[in-house]
This record gives structure tokens, sequence and C-alpha cells, in this order.
């Protein structure tokens, strides 16, 4: 999901290890398979293009600066770097949380969306286009507790043992708020008129 | 009639139930029979008993609210309980009880029976949004680039020789020190070895069995000659063939004695 790409565990292992010797390439080719579902995640979080950008952008410098801490025999690279990811994302989420926020998110309308079903034809991918700013504008309007646990639970697809590992909360407490998140997403969703139209 | 044949009849008298005759024979049993008598008497009396009216006991306290609470349709769920319990009931982990009360409730209450149906499809929603993606923006690429490696061209960033060679090497022992490749590595590496006669056709390393033997030739045919401990020499120096086998066997007690071995006999043992 989300990776125009994906690479093998022992080709992820391989890279890393070329990368600690000082090859610049194996650095680029983890930077071109993995930028693309890091920046995606980042702006479900984020909401706006510039922040999701440089949050992208800091992931990465952190990824560079930890390369030596990977251990191939403790999962494939793409598990490592995505909870690292992931684990980045969310704490500059609650950071962002905690601070007055200056600036709204911007209008998502703006942004072109890549579309990788390429065999639907163009109105059905407008309508898959328009689902997907509609639930990102739905998801933004959620309280960042049940922000964080609906995209990771829905959209990350991480299991519940996942969420209790990355958030350090209850398995009771993730629970619940997943099932208040989808409820208050689905009523939000519901007002803006997405999930009638929607054949799902 | 006997007390035991009476017994037998007891009930049969009592009910009369008895042909004439027997009848009589039990009437007749009884007027001579005191203990039969007496048993008759008991029996009609419990009978008697038996067949009074009991008035029945006062109702335990509660039984009839226990019953009841059993039996009486389940309580009916909250409208903040059917919420709570909407993704246990979509992950399946509803225990029977609460399924069922929470099915009831999705279907008597007008204002939560559209939320399951609207939480299903926005999930769906969400997993449609998992496959639009956003491109990564123009530049990103050579951002990280430049604040990682320090420049945009990341193939001018080359490992140091020593790493290069180093990978080098492994590029060409991974495949043969990967198990697959042992065996056939094995087998090329042996007929090397045999084609640079390193090793001999008979197995051994560069002819050692043959060298062996050539040594072992050497040695008998230098000392065939020599004095055996044991043996007479006489004058002209010259060993009579029949004085050595006993001497060998004076020497070597564990020979055995019908080895045959002609000391003076070179070829012979060179054939063994």
């Amino acid at each position: 999901m989300g990776v125009a790409f994906v690479l093998a565990a022992n080709e992820g292992a391989e890279l890393v290890r070329r990368c600690r010797s000082g090859d610049g390439a194996a650095w680029e080719e983890i930077v071109q398979s993995y930028s693309r579902r890091i920046y995606n995640l980042a702006f479900r979080f984020t909401s706006r293009a510039d922040a999701a950008e440089d949050l992208t952008q800091e992931v990465f410098i952190r990824v560079y600066r930890s390369l030596e801490q990977y251990d191939p025999k403790q999962g494939d690279l793409q598990n490592w770097l995505m909870r690292l990811a992931r684990n980045l994302i969310i704490d500059d989420y609650r950071k962002r949380q905690r601070a007055p926020q200056d600036a709204r998110a911007e209008d998502i309308e703006d942004h072109s969306y890549h579309l990788r079903t390429s065999e639907n034809s163009a109105q059905r991918e407008m309508e898959r286009a328009e689902i997907g700013r509609q639930v990102q504008a739905g998801i933004d309007k959620l309280s960042p507790d049940l922000r964080t646990c609906v995209i990771l639970r829905d959209i990350e697809e991480l299991s519940y043992q996942e969420i209790v590992d990355l958030l350090k909360i209850p398995e009771g407490t993730v629970k619940s708020r997943i099932n208040r998140g989808r409820i208050e997403l689905a009523k939000i969703l519901k007002r803006m008129r997405v999930v009638e139209v929607t054949e799902v | 009639m006997l007390c035991t044949e009476f017994e037998d009849r007891l009930t049969d008298y009592l009910e009369s139930a008895l042909v004439p005759d027997e009848n009589r024979e039990c009437a007749e049993h009884l007027l001579s029979c005191r203990e039969c008598h007496a048993l008759l008497d008991e029996v009609k009396l419990t009978v008697q008993a038996c067949r009074t009216p009991v008035e029945p006991t006062a109702q335990p306290v509660g039984l009839a609210a226990r019953i009841l609470a059993r039996t009486a349709p389940p309580a009916p769920m909250s409208c903040e309980d059917f919420e709570n319990y909407l993704t246990d009931y979509l992950d399946g982990f509803l225990p029977a009880p609460l399924f069922h009360r929470w099915e009831s409730h999705a279907a008597d209450c007008t204002g939560c029976a559209d939320l399951p149906g609207q939480v299903v499809r926005s999930i769906g929603a969400c997993y449609t949004y998992i496959n639009e993606e956003l491109a990564v923006p123009a530049g990103l690429h050579e951002r990280i680039l430049q604040a990682t490696l320090g420049t945009t061209q990341a193939e001018a960033v080359r490992a140091p020789l020593s790493a290069r060679l180093a990978e080098w090497m492994r590029g060409w022992l991974d495949p043969i020190v990967s198990p697959q490749f042992a065996s056939v590595a094995t087998m090329l590496l042996l007929a090397v070895l045999v084609l640079s006669n390193t090793i001999s056709t008979d197995g051994s390393i560069s002819g050692m069995y043959r060298a062996t033997v050539r040594l072992a030739e050497r040695t008998y045919s230098r000392n065939a000659n020599s004095p055996i401990k044991g043996v007479q020499l006489p004058a002209d120096g010259e060993i009579l063939p029949e004085a050595i086998p006993a001497a060998l066997e004076r020497n070597a007690p564990h020979q055995r004695k019908d080895d045959g071995t002609k000391p003076n006999n070179p070829g012979q043992k060179k054939d063994k």
C-alpha cells in the first residue's frame, strides 16, 4: 500500500550495508523507495504540503543518522523505517497540538492526487480522488487522539498491538479511541454527504 | 397358605383382585396368623396416609422474582453502550448475550439504526483513501539528498576504495560460499587438483601411496642382506632359507607361521 515499489528484505539490508560504507547511490535508492509513503503519512497528519515535505525531510535525516542502528535480524528495512517515521510524525503531531496553531490546514483541493489505478475511467478516478479529499477533510475534524488512532488503524492498517506499542497507551484506550473515532468520522462524512454516495 | 404366599398376594387382596378361592385362602390365613394380620393393618394405614391431601408449605422468598429474572426479555441496551460496542460488533468480538442485545437495539432504535452502516461506509471510504496517493513534491528528493549527503549528485558520493574492493570480493564469493553451490564448488576444486596432478587418480595427494611403496621397496631391498637376529650366518655369509622362518618366528611371535615371506625375495614383497 502506498509504495511505488517495495524492496525485498535482503535487498534492504544490502542497501543499508552499502550506505554505511558511504555509497551515495544506495542512499538515493532508499530515499526514492520510501519517500512517497512517508510523505503521504506525514500529509495525513499535517494536511499541509509544506509541513509534510519538511517532516519527510526530517524523517530521512533521522533515518540517515540512525542507519548504524538498523539490524536486519530484527525485521526488514521497510518495517524499521516506517516505525521510525511513524514515531517522528506522531511526536511532531503531538507537539503541534500543544503549540498554538498559527495557520490552518491549507486547502487540500490544491493538491493533485496520484491515482494508482489506471484502468478505471476518468470519471471513476475523479470520484475516488474526491472521496480521498473528503476523507482527509473529515479526519482533520477529529480530535487529535481520535485522529491518530483512526489514521493508524484504518489508513495505516496497524494492528491494535502495534498501535499500543507505538502510542504507549493501554489497549482498552486504543480500542475505545478507534471506536469513538470511527463513529465521529462516520457522522462527519455523513454530514459531508460522502458516505451516502460512496459505493463500498 | 404360607406367610410369604400371603405377602405376595397382599396388594391384590386389598384391592379385591383375587379369584374367590385365593381370596378365601388369604382370609383363612389372616384369621390364623397374627403377624400377617398386623402387616395387613399397617399396609392399609400407609395407603390411607398417602391418599390424605397435604397442605403445601409456604413459597420460598424471592423464587418468583428469580424465575422472572431468568425468563424475562433482556434489558434494552442504551444508545451509549450501543456505540461503545460498535467496533467490537464489527470485529466479531461481542459475546452472545451482548451480541443479541446489540442487534435488538440496532433494530429497535431509530436514532442508532443507520449508525453501523455509516461506520462501515466510512471505513470503506478510508480504504479508498489508502489507494489515493499524493505524488512526492518536485525537488523533495534533492532536498533530502542535499541535507544528508551534502550534494544532490548521489552517484558522485562513492564508498572508499577498500569498501568497494570488499564489495567486489563479496560479489564473487557470495555465490560460492552459499550452501546451494557448496557441492558444485567442491567438485570443481577436486577436478582442478586432479588435472594439475596435485591429487593422483588413486585418491592420494601426489601419488603418496605409490611413493610410499617405492620407499618401502628401497628400504627393504637395502636391508635384505643384513644379518637377522637369531640366525646363524655360515662362514660364506649365505643364509640358509630354512633358517629364516624360525628366526622370524622367534623375533616376531605375532606373525603367522604360514606367512611364507621370503626375506631375500623383494619381488614377492612388492607384490604383497
